[in-house]
């Protein structure tokens, strides 16, 4: 494996599209729904023969990065003279090439070929080869484009979204720790944009833009927060920007804090937290010197926080964890908002909807629980899963076909992927959530449609979390489509305006064009695609971001 | 040894459990698929704990005749009172006494652990069954000379009302199903209740425990070769069959079928698939909705790629700490570790130790059983 992978420099794909086709043996390469078919339209992953060791240990996770036309001034004070002397170069050689992304496909390959003679040292993939032996590719990155960030072992990974090449345009290793969790900001003000926490505990921000830049495969320009685990010694679990937070970011860890740290701070001053008296009661406290970083810390829960989202407007955190809770916290005033127990067992993801009305959450009783706001409950579970539930979405372009009619028939599309290796998506219709009264132990079900509110209890008071429903208690709902993506279980999924996005826990991302888009050639939908997030910048942007990344 | 005990001793700290021991268990060639059980039956704590009352009951009676349970009671009562916290014991006369009762265990081959707790609990059942019987006729009976020929037979001549007995190890362990055949043509459920001591699951490839339970109560429909007698109808019917839990047991041992016979091969294979466990469970096809959760607290863990060979070890959770017992070694793990035995997505992986047995305790209190 080694020796082919290190001889092999120059001929990747093939290699990588046999190994490809034998796993996925069975795999169609598309799903239909009422709207229609979507399509398989690019893989991407890791270098074939790239040899993850420590694999068991982290799970890949998948950021989209969605990296805007430069601006005029120098894009970041961080980086080098030399590169920014010769960005206006690059800039026009960019622009020769065509500025595309899918140009950009076409110059890497090419660069590949003729690099092949040069290489003789035996990087892993092609990456390092290609980027050492011919610097003028490397001048493609400064336009705007769409990136898709995830990791696998000890690296993270960079791949252009819209390109049909299959292996990522940049890796960045990590010698210390392995990468688990990473988030990127569009609206981030200066250069740092991309935050990634490490399994030792270590958090990094940088530039995305510089990292591509860059010809080496170490993080460059990089602010490095909890250094070697000094405020934190825990794995990192989940990472996000808060919204409109003026660089502001939190870091979930395996053992129940959350920190909340400031970018480009140096934390010079005491970090120091105080003893934390009651592992289950939730508690913040702040840090007394106005030097230090991180800022704050939230005792959550007693075990692991598995995931975090904030709502789009950045008023509520939802974090899930180890203790089988989701719990919805008001951001600003850091105060527990609601919140509840699964049916049982842990959960592991949890995201929200475009409105802030609902929050998926999924985890290991094979349901995607659906948590109202209004109600401060959950009002559905997906049942539909053979395995923990490991990505939830929703689906914020979906537009219900009968919205127009009623008005008030409120409609949501949103999608599951599971250990099972399934992608789900299901319809979310409030009006139609039937209620199932109780009946004696054994008889049939009844069902009642309608009125549900009178079988439902009060609102529970503010701050309260709820223990697990009973069984029969909750509406229980049916997946729309079930389709089986990848050969492996699934850790995350994406909704963006073109397309569905699954990665599994190996490190395969599949990215499923919507009916419509995608059917024509690779720039077209690429051009589509960048006048959508020039339309809506914050819309899109955002799903790709923190809060609906797994 | 001893180096090996106080570093478990080191990493527990002040966090060792008062009055808990953490011990080894010596094999004596193949013997882990027994060390492996064990482990796992003495750290069910319902279990344990009556084992011992009975350990101490029966030892002012005298000289009870070996069997099996006092075999086990010694050994359990034998952990329990070492001085030391830690280190290794060699379950010798237990091990002696499973190979003199049963000629499958006599040979050094690779056993198979769920066969061994099978027969296992099965025979302690037996041997508390026969005790009580025999208490009932005499309740002198415990005067060594009495006790050797009054058997029950003489208890049921005396017309004495044959129930099934409940043993604790039945209030344990036991639970009852019931297979519910409804007649397509009459609509006539029949309904015939079945005790377990443990569930057998089949297993399928990127699966969880719960999905391979309700397979397990699947409807599954009773046509063609394999018709339904219907005592109503008189006549063979085609008919719905499904298995539910009816009263769910105290210790949920769920045996995962990872060692199936594959008819093309003419053999037995091992099933690598991956079948993620949760730590917390609550069973969804039970008669009533109970709703009632359970605890992981045991994993027996086959390692190895076939059925005929391999190594058995198993986690136990104490007091809140996971424990790895292999054979002699005792070592802690973290929770996380837990799910390095879910199996693997792939046929061929490096990773070959696999989750067999799990052990699950109800969270309700036992008042239920």
């Amino acid at each position: 494996m080694m020796n082919n992978t290190s001889n092999s420099n120059g001929m990747i794909s093939p290699s990588s599209t046999s190994t490809n086709t034998q796993s996925q043996q069975g795999l169609k390469t598309y799903f239909k729904t009422p709207e229609g078919r979507y399509k398989l339209q690019y893989e991407k992953t890791h270098p074939v023969g790239f040899l993850h060791y420590a694999q068991g240990k982290t799970v890949t996770q998948v950021s989209i990065a969605h990296l805007k036309e430069k601006s005029a001034q120098a894009p970041t004070s961080s980086s080098s003279s030399s590169l920014s002397a010769s960005s206006g170069v690059r800039l026009a050689a960019a622009r020769l090439l065509g500025g595309g992304n899918g140009s950009r496909a076409l110059s890497f390959v090419g660069g590949n070929g003729t690099s092949k003679t040069v290489v003789g040292s035996s990087k892993i993939g092609s990456l390092g080869g290609l980027s050492s032996s011919n610097s003028l590719v490397n001048s493609n990155y400064d336009g705007k484009g769409t990136y898709l960030i995830f990791n696998v072992g000890d690296t993270v990974f960079i791949s252009d979204l819209n390109s049909h090449d299959k292996d990522p345009i940049k890796s960045l290793h990590f010698s210390n720790s392995n990468p688990v969790c990473h988030a990127f900001d569009p609206e981030a003000k200066d250069g740092h944009d991309l935050l990634i926490g490490l399994y030792s505990g270590d958090v990094y921000s940088v530039s995305l833009r510089q990292q591509l830049q860059d010809f080496g495969k170490k993080l460059v320009g990089a602010q490095h927060y909890n250094k070697d685990g000094s405020v934190n010694n825990s794995r990192c679990t989940s990472i996000a920007w808060v919204p409109e937070g003026d660089g502001t970011f939190v870091v979930a860890h395996a053992d129940g804090n959350l920190y909340v740290y400031e970018k480009n701070k140096d934390g010079t001053g005491d970090s120091s937290f105080p003893i934390i008296k009651d592992q289950t009661q939730f508690s913040v406290s702040h840090t007394r010197s106005s030097k230090s970083n991180p800022i704050a810390r939230w005792h959550i829960c007693q075990g692991s926080i598995n995931s975090i989202a904030f709502s789009t407007d950045g008023t509520y955190l939802a974090t899930v964890g180890r203790d089988g809770y989701l719990r919805v916290f008001d951001y600003s005033k850091e105060q527990l908002i609601c919140g509840g127990k699964s049916y049982y067992g842990a959960v592991l993801c949890c995201a929200w909807s475009m409105d802030g009305k609902y929050i998926l959450a999924g985890g290991e009783d094979d349901l995607v629980q659906v948590w109202s706001m209004d109600d401060r409950k959950v009002v559905a579970w997906g049942e539909g899963h053979g395995s923990w539930v490991s990505g939830v979405a929703f689906d914020s372009f979906w537009s219900s076909p009968t919205s127009d009619d009623t008005g008030e028939n409120v409609m949501y599309r949103f999608g599951s992927v599971g250990q099972d290796t399934q992608l789900l998506l299901w319809d979310l219709v409030m009006d139609e959530l039937v209620v199932p009264l109780r009946r004696p132990p054994g008889g049939s079900p009844t069902f009642s449609t309608g009125s549900q509110s009178s079988h439902w209890d009060s609102i529970c008071p503010i701050g309260t979390l709820q223990p697990a429903p009973s069984m029969r208690d909750v509406p229980k709902l049916s997946p729309l489509v079930v389709h089986r993506v990848h050969s492996e279980p699934l850790s995350g999924l994406i909704i963006t305006q073109e397309s569905v996005l699954t990665v599994c826990r190996e490190g395969h991302v599949k990215i499923w064009m919507r009916p419509g888009y995608g059917e024509s050639q690779s720039s077209t939908s690429e051009t589509s695609l960048s006048t959508n997030s020039k339309d809506k910048p914050p819309l899109s942007a955002k799903v790709g971001s923190s809060s609906y990344k797994h | 040894m001893g180096a090996a005990g106080s570093k478990l001793e080191k990493a527990l700290g002040d966090q060792f459990p008062e009055g808990e021991r953490y011990f080894g268990l010596e094999n004596f060639g193949n013997t882990c698929y027994c060390n492996s059980v064990l482990q796992a039956l003495y750290f069910c704590v319902p279990f344990r704990e009556q084992l011992l009352d009975y350990y101490a009951n029966n030892k002012t009676t005298g000289d009870v005749e070996e069997n099996l349970l006092t075999c086990l009671a010694d050994l359990f009562s034998q952990i329990s009172s070492q001085k030391k916290k830690t280190g290794v014991i060699a379950p010798k006369r237990f091990v002696q006494r499973v190979k003199k009762q049963n000629e499958l265990f006599r040979s050094y081959m690779h056993q198979d652990a769920h066969e061994f707790l099978n027969f296992l609990l099965n025979e302690l059942v037996d041997i508390l069954e026969k005790e009580s019987n025999a208490a009932k006729i005499s309740p002198e009976a415990s005067s060594p000379s009495e006790k050797v020929a009054n058997g029950p037979r003489t208890a049921q001549s005396n017309g004495v009302q044959k129930e099934p007995l409940v043993t604790w190890v039945h209030k344990n362990f036991q639970g009852i199903l019931t297979n519910e055949t409804r007649c397509l043509r009459c609509e006539t459920v029949t309904a015939r209740d079945e005790t377990f001591l443990d569930l057998s699951l089949d297993i399928e490839q990127n699966s969880s425990i719960t999905s391979c339970l309700k397979n397990f109560s699947s409807t599954e429909t009773l046509n063609a070769e394999d018709k339904f007698f219907c005592d109503k109808c008189c006549s063979l019917q085609e008919a719905q069959k499904r298995m539910k839990i009816k009263k769910p047991p105290h210790i949920l041992v769920i045996h995962l079928k990872r060692f199936k016979y594959i008819e093309q091969l003419g053999r037995y294979k091992k099933l690598s698939y991956r079948v993620v466990f949760p730590l917390e469970l609550k069973l969804s096809n039970t008669v009533e909705d109970a709703d009632s959760e359970y605890s992981l607290f045991a994993v027996v863990v086959h390692v190895g790629s076939g059925p005929n060979h391999g190594h058995y070890v198993s986690l136990v959770k104490s007091h809140n700490h996971w424990l790895f017992f292999d054979d002699e070694n005792v070592e802690m793990i973290d929770e996380s570790a837990v799910q390095t035995f879910f199996g693997s997505s792939q046929e061929y992986s490096s990773n070959t130790d696999h989750g067999y047995i799990l052990f699950y305790e109800s969270l309700a209190t036992s008042s239920k059983s």
